[in-house]
Parts: structure tokens; sequence; C-alpha cells
């Protein structure tokens, strides 16, 4: 037996349970990200206006963290040097790594798959594991930096110094040198996905208006794949600016000589975990957030704007 | 209908009346692979707990420590079990404990870097015990070499009880050193090392570059520069903690190490600590000589065994005539968490231990048969086991001469701006060795002047630092 109108009731019910069904499955990732995730970023902001060690002893101190960032010559080194190490990576990794891709999706490449995973195998190896061995491949006498030159220039007559300080004087092109060997093959096949999804009756119909390679490839490749190509752009100015272990590990725990391996993120961990000042390393961690953000927003905005054109 | 051929969002269990409609399949899943990782999680067998914890960061210390707090445990008070950290986890997880007033271990064994950051708040809210009164009456104040003391004091209270000394020597290649007819014993200061032992630099491949310098020594190497600051009476802070970056003795020493490490007048070369290029380095006699304070002729020991029966300590050759003869590199503790010891009782019986722990004869035997290592109690110092020949130096009685120099070993800071101090210091020292080789002037009035200038800025940085410690600076309210 049924009560009259039970079926609507029932109806409403199991509408209601639907709509609620997916909130459920979602419950314990909203409830995590929200204590885990929200409620630290909200902490942090606070955090950012105080000075602080631990609950009993805090004193709000406004925006004292951020005006001291701005003085402090330090904050500029790492973020000059982080600038450095990311316009390295944008401007010399990714087209390195297009260029590798070029070459992988030639047709007819024979051991295009052995080639593939001699250039991705790098990125499966742990930064840390990267890092100390260039630490020891950019080492002054023994390194295999110095003693390669030494004796591939010697028959040339150009007697190249042992003591040449790659991790003293030349930090950031050293570091760059490691993350290229780390990130091309990483990088280089997200461009090869894309370049396998350029169509081909486009490229074949730029062949037979008489188009050359270096004409296909800026107004039909490029286009093709620009999505892409600005996913991996981004990707790899995050990448970029949140550099830690490299340097940390290469300079055991230091920013080496003169702060030549300095990042932000390193910056940020010196100050807080180091010196101990929560609040300023707070306030570095937001001046990173906003600098990404503006970095994300402006390639956004240039997507759109270069979409718009199209 | 939806994809699975079912009505109304209704499961098939639901609709045949045996599986209730307010429970999803899926939640219930899920629901039931959390109770059971949560019953596998909650049956897994406890570790065998003892009533203590005590957290050390050196295996050496581990090995040292087990069958003593295996003695301690079968003597029926209280047991202590013993764990084996990495220092930076010993680090992270201290001061999680302390900012939040939560027990951690009972008992921390700790560096002086990790401990300085206990400092850097009020000194009502360091979370190790206030030993100070304790030491005093156990007269422990006066029976450990005063200098041991200070990287564990702060603002006049004692918060750890030292575990050494560390006195530095310079420890160098007597085989080759002896075979040249030097004789150590008529060097004196920095400028008599670098004149006596100047004709064993060698340039044997005739590249125009010597094949073997006489100190492993290089700008950036911090814990060098900071043991011949403070040899020299420098450093980063004053007794009061107050940074003295730019002090005249800090240009000098600054000034000085340029002309070590680059120009003609060049003694030094970089042979990395604890790195297996810089053991082979050494092996090879690339460097004649190193820092020696008294931990490190284990470490050498193990790792360039090669070296055994080559190698022989001297003290530091002195800045001025009649000058210190040793400094000072590393340093441990032991601390009692505010968290651990809530209670007298608790205290006493914690305090019991390490005291039992680090100021005993066996402890002492122990310390220097292990490590190599000198007790900080002074009443242990005429121990018989300090004049036994050590055959890595040659026969040298090693303890004995560590312990000649341990009262002349200099005081220290505790303040947790040290490291950042010395990073600024280093900068400094970079920058002036590398504008020497630029514009190839090593004069030493022009250096000290430059390396005065480039420590007002490293001071500057400092201060600014440290400004925003309201709690260090007296703002806090």
């Amino acid at each position: 037996m049924s009560r009259p109108g039970g079926g609507v009731v029932s109806g409403r019910a199991s509408s209601l349970r639907a709509g609620a069904t997916p909130w459920v499955f979602m419950a314990p990732f909203l409830v995590c990200f929200a204590v885990f995730t929200l409620y630290p970023l909200f902490q942090s902001v606070i955090l950012s206006m105080q000075t602080t060690f631990g609950p009993g002893a805090t004193r709000f101190v406004g925006l004292t963290n951020y005006s001291a960032l701005v003085r402090d010559p330090l904050f500029w080194t790492a973020l000059s040097n982080t600038c450095l190490y990311t316009l390295g990576s944008l401007f010399i990794q990714l087209p390195i790594a297009l260029g590798l891709a070029l070459v992988l999706e030639t047709p007819g490449l024979k051991g295009r798959g052995w080639l593939r995973l001699l250039l991705f195998s790098p990125s499966m190896v742990g930064v840390v594991f990267a890092a100390m061995m260039f630490a020891l491949i950019f080492e002054k006498q023994t390194g295999l930096a110095n003693q390669g030159l030494h004796a591939l220039l010697a028959p040339l007559g150009i007697d190249w110094s042992l003591d040449f300080g790659w991790l003293q004087q030349h930090v950031m092109p050293a570091l760059i040198v490691a993350s290229l060997w780390m990130y091309v093959g990483f990088n280089m096949t997200y461009f090869s996905a894309a370049l396998q999804n350029v169509r081909k009756d486009l490229l074949e119909a730029a062949v037979v208006d008489g188009a050359g390679p270096v004409r296909r490839f800026f107004a039909v490749t490029l286009p093709a794949i620009r999505p892409v190509a600005g996913f991996v752009v981004l990707m790899s100015l995050i990448g970029s600016f949140q550099l830690f272990e490299l340097p940390y590990i290469i300079f055991n725990s230091t920013a080496g000589p003169d702060n030549r391996g300095m990042t932000i993120v390193l910056y940020l961990f010196q100050s807080g975990f180091e010196v101990g000042d929560l609040g300023y390393a707070s306030a570095i961690g937001w001046a990173l957030a906003i600098i990404l953000l503006a970095c994300a927003a402006l390639q956004r905005l240039s997507a759109r704007g270069e979409e718009a054109g199209a | 209908m939806n994809a699975m051929g079912l009505e109304g969002g209704q499961s098939r269990v639901g609709r045949s009346g045996l599986w209730p409609d307010w429970l999803p399949v899926g939640v219930a899943i899920m629901a039931g692979l959390a109770a059971v990782s949560s019953a596998l999680v909650a049956a897994r067998p406890a570790q065998a707990s003892a009533e203590k914890v005590m957290w050390t960061f050196a295996r050496p210390h581990f090995l040292m420590y087990e069958p003593r707090i295996k003695e301690w445990n079968a003597s029926g008070r209280t047991r202590f079990e013993l764990r084996l950290l990495s220092l930076p986890a010993i680090e992270r997880r201290m001061m999680a404990s302390f900012l939040g007033d939560v027990p951690s271990a009972d008992v921390i064994e700790t560096e002086r870097r990790p401990a300085s950051r206990a400092f850097g708040g009020p000194v009502e809210a360091v979370g190790f015990v206030d030993l100070t009164d304790r030491l005093k009456k156990d007269g422990l104040l006066e029976a450990i070499n005063t200098p041991s003391f200070s990287p564990w004091t702060s603002r006049g209270h004692v918060f750890g009880l030292p575990h050494d000394v560390h006195p530095v020597m310079l420890g160098y290649r007597a085989d080759i050193v002896e075979a040249a007819g030097i004789d150590v014993s008529k060097i004196e200061t920095w400028d008599d090392f670098a004149r006596v032992m100047r004709p064993l630099m060698v340039d044997a491949d005739h590249d125009g570059q010597p094949d073997r310098f006489l100190l492993n020594m290089w700008e950036t190497n911090q814990d060098h520069l900071e043991l011949l600051l403070l040899q020299a009476g420098g450093g980063f802070f004053d007794e009061h903690d107050r940074p003295i970056l730019d002090n005249p003795t800090n240009a000098h020493v600054l000034a000085t190490v340029t002309t070590w490490v680059a120009g003609p007048a060049r003694i030094a070369a970089d042979a990395p600590n604890f790195s297996a290029v810089g053991n082979k380095l050494k092996a090879d006699g690339y460097v004649l000589s190193s820092f020696f304070p008294d931990w490190m002729g284990d470490i050498w020991k193990h790792e360039i065994p090669s070296l055994s029966g080559k190698m022989k300590l001297m003290p530091l050759p002195a800045w001025e005539k009649g000058g210190r003869r040793t400094s000072v590199w590393g340093g441990t503790m032991l601390g009692i968490p505010k968290a651990a010891a809530r209670t007298p009782e608790e205290f006493e019986k914690l305090w019991g231990f390490c005291k039992e722990l680090y100021i005993s004869d066996t402890f002492t035997r122990d310390l220097y048969r292990v490590g190599g290592i000198v007790t900080p109690v002074k009443k242990y110092w005429n121990d018989p086991i300090f004049d036994e020949p050590n055959t890595y130096f040659s026969a040298q009685p090693a303890g004995r001469l560590y312990i000649q120099l341990a009262p002349q070993v200099p005081l220290r800071n505790s303040t947790p701006y040290n490291t950042f101090a010395m990073y600024r210091t280093v900068d400094a020292l970079v920058r002036l060795a590398e504008e020497a080789r630029a514009t190839n002037r090593y004069d030493m009035p022009t250096l000290t002047k430059r390396a005065a200038e480039l420590l007002k800025d490293a001071q500057r940085q400092v201060e600014a630092q440290m400004s925003r410690n309201v709690f260090l600076t007296g703002g806090a309210s």
C-alpha cells in the first residue's frame, strides 16, 4: 500500500538524493582541501602580518614584513636569480625541447622510440640525484666538466683551468645546464604529442602552395601547437619560479657563493626554517604567489589576444 | 534511464530491497575501505615503548649510547628508548613541538644550529628547561669547561648540558713536511706558517700552476672562516648576541684569507670536507694541512685510511705572536624539553639520565675511544686514555694535545642569526677575493679597507634581519 502523493515525495527525495550524491563523493576531498589548503592559505596571510614564536608569542606587525621585503637586497637577489633561471628555461630549454620534438616527428626517422626513451629518461631521475650528479660534474679539479674541457681543448692549445669555478662564478649557467638535462626530454614529449595532432592536410596544402619548411613551421605548425605551447610555457614558468632542490643540494643547503644560487623559494626556506622568521617567510611566499598569478594572467591575456586576432 | 540501465539513480540492489536506498554503493565501498585500512593501522603491533624517549642525530653517538642505555634500563630505573633521527628531522620536530607546546622526545641531543633556533623567541618561550640553577647546584658550572656552555646559553640562561669542547688543531702531512726537513715547532703565527712551509708548494708537472698547496681553505668555506674569525678574537656576535661583523679583526682576517686563496702569495686550495672529491685531493697531497677539531680525526680515519701514520697535529698558528693557538668547530648538547618535564619528579628522572649519560668516566672514555672527542668535564682530563698514542696521527697523544688547548677555546654565541651572519660574512669574503683577482691588488691595506666596507654592508643586512624579531629587540608586548 502506498500513501497518496507518495510518488511525488519519493520522486523529490530521489532527485535530492541524486543531487547530493556527487557532493557526498566529493566530501572527503573538499574536507581535506578546506582543512589542508584553504585554511592554511588563509592562515598564511595572517602569519605574513605577524612576528611569531609560536601561538604564545605572536605580535601583529601589519605590512612590516612586506615593506621589509621591498627593501631587502637579498630578496631582490633571489628574484633576479630566479628570473634569470626562468628566462633560461623559457628561451633555451623550450626551444631545444621543441627542436628535438620536430626532429623526432620527422617522417621515416629510425629508432624514434629509443630516442624518445633516451631523451625522456633524465626526467625520471629524481632532482636530488641529478643535483648531486651535477655537483660532482661541476666540481673543480676533479669534475667531469673541467676535466673534459681541459682534455678536449688541450690539443687546440687552450689551457682550460681545472680550477674553473662553475659553481662559484657561473652558478646560474650551471643550474640552467642541469635543468636542461633534466627537463628538455619531459617538455619534448608535450611538443611531440602536439605535433602529432597538427593537421597533415594543412601541411600538404602548404607544400602545394610552395611554402618552405620554415614558412610551414611558422604558418601551420606553430599556430596548431600554440595551446600546448602556452601550457608548457606556463608550467615551465611556474616550475622555474619554484626552483629549490637543485641549488639547495648542489650548494649543501646554502645559497652558494655570494648568493648566486639564491632563489625565491630557497630564501623563503632559509627565512622560515633556518632563521625561524615564519612571518617573513609567509610574506615571501605571497610575493611569489602574486608574481606567478601575474605571469599566469599575462599568459592568458596574450593567449586570448592571439585567439581573438586569429 | 542512465548509462547503466538504471532508473532514477537507484541501484539494482536497492530496488531488490536488499540494499538501503539511502546508501550509494560507491559511498559504501569507500567507507568499507576506510574502515578496513583504519583497522589494519590500528591493529599494527605497537613498538615496544619505553617510558621515555631520547633522540640523537649521529650514528656514532647512537652506537655509543645504546649499550649504556641498555645498562640503565636493566638497572630498574625509568626505561629509555634511544632513537636515531637525521638532524633536520630533529630540528623540524623539535621546533614544531616547542612552538606548539606539545611533547616530542623527553631528551634531545642536538647540534648548535638547531638548538639556536629554540632561542629565537622570548626567553620564557624557549622550549628547553632552563638548567642554570641545577647546574650551579650540582657544581657542574665549575666542573665543565666554561666555553662549552656558550652555544647553549641564551640571555644568561643555560639550556643544555655540553657534550664536548671541540678544540681545533692543524692536521698536516707529516710524511711530506718532515721529509722536507721542516720543523713545525718553529711555526708560531700564520705568517710563519706561510713562510716556513712555502717551499713545499711545488709545480711537479711544470704547467705554471702549483700542484700542492699548504692549507685546505677556500673563500666559500663557512666553517673554516668562522673558526678563523673566532680564533682571531673576531666573530659575528658579542657576548650579548649583538652583531659585530664589521669589526677590524674580522676585516683583517678576511683580507689575510684573501691573500691565502688568491694572488701571488696564494697558499690555500679547496679540498671539500666530507666528500669523496675532497678526500681524494687530501690523499693525493693536493693540500698539506687541514683544520682538525677533535672529531675530525675519526672521520679521516674511516674516510682516508691511506693517510694513517702520515698525519700529525700541531696547534693552529696564531694571528699574532702569543695569540690563541686553537679555535672551535662544532658542538652538541643534551636538552630536556619543557613539555617532557612538567613536574619536578619528571625533571629529576630526566636530569638523572642526562648526567649519567654525559657526566661519567665511562662516557668520557667511550667518547674519546669511539669519536676521538674530548670531554668538557675537566676532572677527567687527567685520565690516562688521553695519553695513549694515536696511530693515525703518527703515534701522537692526540687527546692530550687537544686537552692542552681546551681552556683556550673561544666563546661562541647562541643566536639563531649566527648562520645568517655567517652566510653574509662569507659573501663579503667571496666578493673581496673576486675583486682582488679582477683588479690584481693584493696589498693588505687595500684589502683590509675593502673588507671593512663589505663587512659594514653585511652588518647592515644582519641588523635588518634581527630588527624584525621583536622578541629579541625588546619590542614585544
